[in-house]
C-alpha cells in the first residue's frame, strides 16, 4: 500500500526526517530475511531510540499502515518481508545493553541488543546468556524472542521462552505495556515469544543470566545408524543424565564437514553425536561413566573424549562449520526446521531423506537429538525456478511428514510465511480460530506483520477435529447451553484454590484420568481433573518425577491455571482446552520444543478460568527426583489490557469470570 | 548453476569490469558471485560500518543483495547513482565480511565492480588527479609531491589552514593528509645513503616496489624494509613505480591491468627475482593479479608466476628483530588491510609478535576495529575517523603500548588518531621492529 505523505510527515516529526527512508536502494534492502521471501516495504523507519516506538506506532494505526518490526533479520522463515508493503521498522539501533546484574542473575537490554555482544560481557564476569541460536553472533535479542530462538543447549537450559523475566512492550495502538513473571496471570512473555511481531513491538528486555561452568567436558561418539544415536539420547533421559548439548549429524554432514573444516570427525559411521556434560567434576565423572556404558550399550563406534579445551573447540569449529560447508557449495541452503517428540525421530529422519532422495536433492541433516528438532540443510539454486520449486515442495512434504509423527513445523525458526500454509496441515480449524482471535485482540487493525503465522483462508484445509473425549464433550456440550442462556460458567477443579461459591461452577473433576506416561520422550498427558496426589502417586509408581509438589492439594489443571505454580509452566507441553464458546483447542504435544503460532500453553497458564477450560496437559517428567516448584499463595491478579482484549475476543459476554485490578504499565 | 549465463552488472561497458573474480571456491562471474550470498547475516556484525550506523545500506549483506539487484536490473544504477555511490563508497573493502562468512563472498570485490559500473570518483578530485600522475607522469607526480612537502615544511599549508580555505570541499582532504603525514619528511635517496644501503647492488636478492608512503613520506620505513630483507645483496629498488592497485580500487581495471603487465615485463627483464613490498595491500593485489587476465592466457600463465614471486616482509623478519627489546608495554597486531584479514602475512605477523611478546601480545577479539586501509581516510573522512576511534578504544581498553600494522598508510592513520586521544600508545609497520 502506498503511504499518505500526511502519514510520512508525521512520522519524520516522531522519528527525525534522516530516519524516515523512501528511496529504491533503502528499501531494497529492506525486502528481505535469510529466506526465500522477497519483498518490498514502501518506508523505511530507522527507530533511534526506545521513546518513538509508541509514537510512530499510533501514526501507523491511525493511517492504519502496515508495518513490520526487524532487527537482525536472519530467520529462516520470511518473518521479516513486508508482504502488504507498509513500513518496516529498524530496530537495530536499539542494541543497547542497559544493565548486567550478576547479583540478582539478570540483564537488561535493548530489542537491538545482538546476543554475542551480551555473551562477551557476561564472559568477563563469569556468566553466560544460556540460548544460543547458531546466529548468536548476528541475531539480536529482541528477534529471538519474536522467534522463540534455541540452540545446541535447549535441552538442559530451554528457549528464549524460559529466560526472559520481564519484557516492555507497544502495542499496535502505541499501547505500552510491561510483563513480568511476578506479576501473575497469563504468561504473556510467553505469548511473545514466537509471535513474529504479530501482536506489537518488544522495545526493552530483562533476561535470565546464569553462573557459567567451571567444568565442561566434550565428547565425540559415532554410531552405526541415527536410530542408535537417538536410543543413545533416551537412554541418556532415561538415566536422568542430560548433558549441556546434544548435538548430532548424518553421514552427509560429516563427509562436507571433514572436507571443509577437518576437525576430525570419522566420516564412516552413519551417525555422529556431539555431547557436552558440565556440572563438578565429580558429577560429570559419574556422567561419563554413565554416559560411556550407554554409548557402547547403543553399539558405539566410537567415543572419543576431547582431552583439552583445544580438541573441544575443534569439535564445536565442525558442528558450526556444518552450514558454511554446505553455503560454499550453492548459492542457497534452505535449512529445515521440524520437532517431532524424540521416540519418533529415526521414523521421522528416515522420512525425510526418503523425500529428499525421491525429489533428487542434495541436503545434509542436523539435528538437535535432545529435543528432536531436525534441519535438513537443502542446497540449490533459487535462480532456478524449477529446482527453487521442488525444493520448496520438499520442504513442505518434509514438514507434513513431521506433522504425521506427531510433531510440529517449527521448533526454532518460526513459521513466518514460508511454513504459513502448512500451519493448517498441523491444527484444527478452532486452534487455528484462536490464533486468529488473539492476533485480532492485540491488533484489530491488522497492521502488525500482516498475513504471516496463520494461513490464509483455512477453513477448508484445516486439520480434521480429532473427537472428544466423553467428559470434555459433556463439558463442551455445558458451555454452550449456558451460553445460550447466558449463565456465568465459573470453573474449578478441587475448589482449593480459586475458591468459587458459585451454585453450579463449571468442574474440570470429571477429567481425571492419566491417560500416558511415557518414559520414552518422559513426559505425562493427564486431564486437569486429575488430583496433584493422584499424579504423585501413579508417577512413584512408574518410578518418574515431575516438578509438581507431591503432598500438593488441588488437581493438575488447577496448579496450571491459578497463577501458583509459575515455575511449572515452562514444563507444560501440550495444552487442550474449551473456550468460552465451546470449541475445543489442542497446541502442542509430547514435544520439547514448537515454535508454530501463539504459545497457548502460556496463554492458559495463570489465566484464573477467565479465558476457557484447560481440558488437557502434557508436561515433562524426569527420571531423577527434580526441585519442586515452589508454589505460592492464590491471588487475583491484576490484568493488563493485553489480558482484556483477548477475553473481550473469546467471551464477548463475560460469562467466564470477569477480570479484575490493572497491571501496571 | 552453470545453467545461468550470469548476467552483468555493466553489459554496455564489459571491458571496465573484471570477468570473473577468484575465489577461494573457485573463479566465479560477479553475479554468481554476489548470488552466493544467503542473507544469512554472518557478516554484519564483522562489519565496521554496519556497526556504527547499524543500517542495511551500510552492511555486507546489504551490498551484496544491492549488487545482485542492479545485475538483474531490480536496481537501475544510472537512475540511483548518488544512492549506490554513497553504499560503495562506505565500503572500507576491509574483507572482515570475507573473513565471517561462509561462502567467503568476497563483497570488496562486487563493491569495486560496483564502483566501476558507476563510473563516479570515489577520492576528491584533486586528490584522485594528483595520485592518478603517479602512472601516467612519474615525473610530475614526483614534483608535485616534493613541492608540496616543501611547501608544507614552509608553513604554507598551515597559512591554507588558517585562512580556513582547507574547508573548501575540494580542499577537506588537505586537512587529513596534513594530520596524518609526519612532520619531517627525509628525502628517499638520502635515507637510504644513512643507512648504508646501496642504491644499485651488484648482485641485489630481490626487487624492492616501495609503497607511496614509504617512498615519499616514510622512507625509515623503507630503509626498515631493506635492511631487513635484503641486509647483505641488497636489492633493486623500483622507485616511482605504481603497482596498479590505485587505478584497481579507485581508477580504470585496464589501467590497473596495463601496469601490472608493465611490473611482470620489467621484473623478466631483471632476471625473475622475487618482488618485496612493504604494504600488505600490495601484496594481495599482487598476489591476486592473475585475476586480471581471464580474457588473456598468456597473461595470465605470467601473472601466476609472478604472483607467487610476489613477497612481503614477514617472509624475512629475523627471529630477534633488533628492535623487540626495546618494546615492554603490550603489543598488538592491527589487522588493516584490503580485501582479506587472514592468509599467510597476518599469520605469519601474528606468530612473529607472540613468540617475541608472548604474554604481551594482546590478541583481538571479534569485534575489535582495525584502521580503515588505503587512503579510506579521504573517501568517507567521518565514517572512517569512527573506525578508527573504535580501534583507539580498544587499544586503550587492553592498554596496549604498540600496535603493528601491516601498511604505512595505516600506521600513520592509526598512529595520529593515537596521539589525539590515546597518547600512551603509538603505531608503526611492522617491519620496523627490526630498526
Amino acid at each position: 500500500m502506498k503511504i499518505p505523505s500526511a502519514a510520512l510527515k508525521k512520522l519524520k516529526q516522531a522519528a527525525g526526517e534522516e530516519n524516515v527512508l523512501t528511496d529504491a536502494v533503502s528499501l531494497s534492502l529492506y525486502a528481505y530475511d535469510c529466506s526465500l521471501s522477497r519483498t518490498r516495504p514502501d518506508a523505511l523507519i530507522n527507530v533511534p531510540n526506545q521513546e518513538a516506538v509508541a509514537p510512530i506506532l499510533r501514526i501507523l494505526q491511525e493511517y492504519a499502515v502496515p508495518f513490520v518490526p526487524r532487527a537482525s533479520a536472519t530467520n529462516h522463515a520470511g518473518s521479516c518481508a513486508a508482504l502488504n508493503g507498509g513500513a518496516v521498522l529498524n530496530l537495530t539501533r536499539l542494541n543497547r545493553i542497559l544493565q548486567i546484574n550478576t547479583q540478582e542473575g539478570f540483564a537488561v537490554v535493548e530489542p537491538g541488543a545482538v546476543g554475542g555482544d551480551l555473551q562477551d560481557a557476561l564472559a568477563p564476569l563469569g556468566f553466560f546468556y544460556a540460548p544460543d541460536p547458531a546466529s548468536e553472533r548476528v541475531c539480536t535479542l529482541g528477534g529471538n524472542l519474536a522467534q522463540n530462538a534455541s540452540g545446541a543447549r535447549c535441552m538442559k537450559y530451554g528457549g528464549t521462552i524460559d529466560h526472559v523475566l520481564e519484557a516492555d512492550f507497544i502495542l499496535p495502538d502505541g499501547g505500552p505495556l510491561h510483563f513480568s513473571r511476578r506479576d501473575g496471570g497469563p504468561d504473556f512473555i510467553g505469548l511473545l515469544a514466537g509471535s513474529e511481531g504479530t501482536l506489537g513491538v518488544i522495545t526493552r528486555m530483562k533476561v535470565k543470566i546464569l553462573p557459567a561452568a567451571k567444568h565442561i567436558k566434550t565428547f565425540l561418539v559415532t554410531f552405526p545408524s541415527l536410530a542408535h544415536s537417538v536410543q543413545t539420547v533416551s537412554d541418556l533421559a532415561a538415566k536422568g543424565v542430560i548433558p549441556r548439548c546434544v548435538e548430532a549429524m548424518d553421514q552427509i554432514t560429516t563427509r562436507a564437514v571433514e572436507e571443509f573444516a577437518r576437525s576430525g570427525y570419522p566420516t564412516d559411521a552413519q551417525a555422529l553425536l556431539i555431547l557436552e556434560l558440565d556440572g563438578t567434576p565429580a558429577q560429570i565423572a559419574s556422567d561419563e561413566k554413565q554416559l560411556e556404558e550407554i554409548c557402547l550399550k547403543n553399539q558405539a563406534l566410537k567415543f572419543i573424549p576431547a582431552k583439552n579445551e583445544a580438541e573441544r573447540q575443534k569439535l564445536w569449529f565442525g558442528r558450526r562449520a556444518a552450514y558454511a560447508a554446505m553455503a560454499r557449495l550453492a548459492p542457497n541452503v534452505m535449512v529445515g526446521d521440524g520437532t517431532v517428540p524424540r521416540s519418533e525421530l529415526p521414523r521421522a529422519l528416515a522420512k525425510v531423506r526418503r523425500i529428499l532422495d525421491d525429489n533428487n536433492i542434495y541436503a545434509s541433516l542436523l539435528f538437535h537429538a535432545g529435543d528432536g528438532n531436525f534441519h535438513p540443510q537443502i542446497v540449490f539454486d533459487e535462480r532456478n525456478k524449477p529446482d527453487a520449486v521442488r525444493v520448496t515442495r520438499a520442504l513442505k512434504e518434509i514438514l507434513q511428514a513431521c506433522v504425521d509423527c506427531g510433531g510440529t513445523i517449527s521448533g526454532e525458526h518460526g513459521v513466518g510465511v514460508e511454513k504459513r500454509a502448512v500451519m493448517a496441515y498441523q491444527y484444527d480449524k478452532p486452534t487455528l480460530d484462536l490464533f486468529t482471535r488473539i492476533k485480532r485482540a492485540a491488533d484489530p487493525k491488522n497492521i502488525a506483520n500482516p498475513l504471516k503465522l496463520i494461513p490464509l483462508a483455512y477453513a477448508e484445509k484445516a486439520r480434521p477435529q480429532q473427537p472428544l473425549s466423553a467428559a470434555a464433550q459433556q463439558l463442551a456440550d455445558n458451555i454452550r447451553t449456558r451460553r445460550e442462556a447466558r449463565v456465568p460458567c465459573t470453573v474449578t477443579g478441587a475448589n482449593t484454590r480459586l475458591k468459587t461459591a458459585a451454585e453450579h461452577p463449571l468442574s474440570a473433576r470429571p477429567l481425571n484420568q492419566i491417560l500416558d506416561i511415557d518414559k520414552t520422550n518422559y513426559t505425562v498427558t493427564a486431564g486437569a481433573g486429575v488430583t496433584l496426589a493422584e499424579l504423585a502417586q501413579a508417577l512413584g509408581r512408574e518410578n518418574v518425577y515431575s516438578i509438581l509438589p507431591e503432598k500438593g492439594k488441588g488437581t493438575l489443571g488447577g496448579a496450571f491455571a491459578s497463577g501458583c505454580l509459575p515455575g511449572f509452566y515452562p514444563h507444560v507441553l501440550g495444552v487442550e482446552a474449551l473456550l468460552p464458546d465451546g470449541s475445543y483447542v489442542r497446541y502442542g504435544g509430547k514435544l520439547m520444543k514448537n515454535a508454530a503460532g501463539y504459545n497457548l500453553a502460556r496463554l492458559f497458564a495463570g489465566s484464573q478460568g477467565t479465558l476457557g477450560l484447560v481440558t488437557q496437559l502434557t508436561f515433562k517428567i524426569f527420571a531423577k527426583p527434580v526441585p519442586k516448584a515452589p508454589e505460592l499463595p492464590f491471588q487475583p491478579a491484576p490484568a493488563n489490557a493485553l489480558w482484556r482484549a483477548v477475553k473481550a475476543q473469546l467471551d464477548p459476554e463475560d460469562l467466564f469470570p470477569p477480570l479484575t485490578g490493572d497491571a501496571r504499565v | 548453476m552453470s545453467d545461468f549465463r550470469p548476467l552483468e552488472l555493466d553489459p554496455l561497458h564489459p571491458k571496465r569490469h573484471l570477468r570473473t573474480l577468484h575465489t577461494p571456491f573457485g573463479p566465479r562471474a560477479v553475479y554468481d558471485s554476489a548470488s552466493f550470498c544467503t542473507r544469512c547475516g554472518s557478516c554484519q556484525q564483522a562489519c565496521p560500518t554496519y556497526v556504527l550506523t547499524a543500517e542495511e545500506t551500510f552492511s555486507p549483506r546489504g551490498r551484496n543483495q544491492a549488487v545482485r539487484l542492479a545485475a538483474e536490473g531490480k536496481l537501475n544504477p544510472a537512475q540511483n547513482k548518488e544512492l549506490l555511490s554513497r553504499l560503495v563508497n562506505s565500503c572500507l573493502l576491509c574483507g572482515r565480511c570475507t573473513q565471517a562468512c561462509a561462502g567467503k563472498i568476497p563483497t570488496a570485490e562486487h563493491m569495486l565492480e560496483l564502483r566501476r559500473t558507476l563510473n563516479g570518483r570515489a577520492l576528491p578530485a584533486l586528490l584522485h588527479t594528483l595520485l592518478s600522475w603517479r602512472s601516467r607522469r612519474p615525473g610530475l607526480f614526483r614534483f608535485m609531491v616534493r613541492a608540496g612537502l616543501a611547501l608544507r615544511r614552509a608553513g604554507a599549508v598551515r597559512l591554507l589552514r588558517l585562512m580556513g580555505l582547507t574547508r573548501l570541499p575540494g580542499l577537506a582532504w588537505i586537512n587529513h593528509a596534513d594530520d596524518i603525514l609526519p612532520a619531517r619528511t627525509p628525502a628517499f635517496a638520502k635515507r637510504l645513503r644513512q643507512a648504508k644501503i646501496p642504491a644499485a647492488p651488484q648482485d641485489p636478492a630481490l626487487i624492492y616496489l616501495p609503497s607511496l608512503e614509504a617512498e615519499f613520506f616514510m622512507p625509515d620505513l623503507a630503509a626498515s624494509v631493506l635492511q631487513t630483507a635484503a641486509p647483505k645483496r641488497g636489492a633493486h629498488i623500483w622507485q616511482n613505480t605504481p603497482s596498479g592497485l590505485f587505478e584497481y580500487v579507485y581508477g580504470n581495471v585496464r589501467q590497473s591491468r596495463r601496469l601490472v603487465k608493465n611490473l611482470i615485463r620489467r621484473r623478466e627483464q631483471t632476471g625473475k627475482l622475487p618482488l618485496l613490498t612493504d604494504s600488505v595491500d600490495v601484496y594481495l593485489f599482487l598476489r591476486r593479479a592473475p585475476q586480471l587476465f581471464e580474457r588473456w592466457p598468456r597473461w595470465q600463465q605470467k601473472a601466476r608466476e609472478f604472483a607467487e614471486h610476489v613477497l612481503f616482509i614477514t617472509d624475512f623478519m629475523p627471529k630477534k628483530p633488533a628492535r623487540a627489546a626495546e618494546i615492554a608495554s603490550p603489543v598488538r597486531l592491527d589487522y588493516s588491510a584490503l580485501f582479506r584479514r587472514e592468509g599467510e602475512p597476518f599469520a605469519a605477523a601474528q606468530k612473529t609478535l607472540k613468540t617475541l611478546f608472548k604474554k604481551n601480545f594482546v590478541e583481538c577479539l571479534y569485534k575489535d576495529a582495525d584502521t580503515p586501509a588505503f587512503g579510506y581516510g579521504f573517501v568517507r573522512h567521518n565514517l572512517a575517523e569512527r573506525v578508527c576511534m573504535d580501534a583507539v578504544r580498544s587499544i586503550a581498553r587492553t592498554q596496549t603500548g604498540t600496535v603493528f600494522t601491516l601498511s604505512g598508510l595505516s600506521a600513520l592513520e592509526l598512529d595520529f588518531c593515537l596521539k589525539q586521544f590515546y597518547p600512551y600508545a603509538k603505531a608503526d609497520h611492522f617491519a620496523r621492529l627490526n630498526g
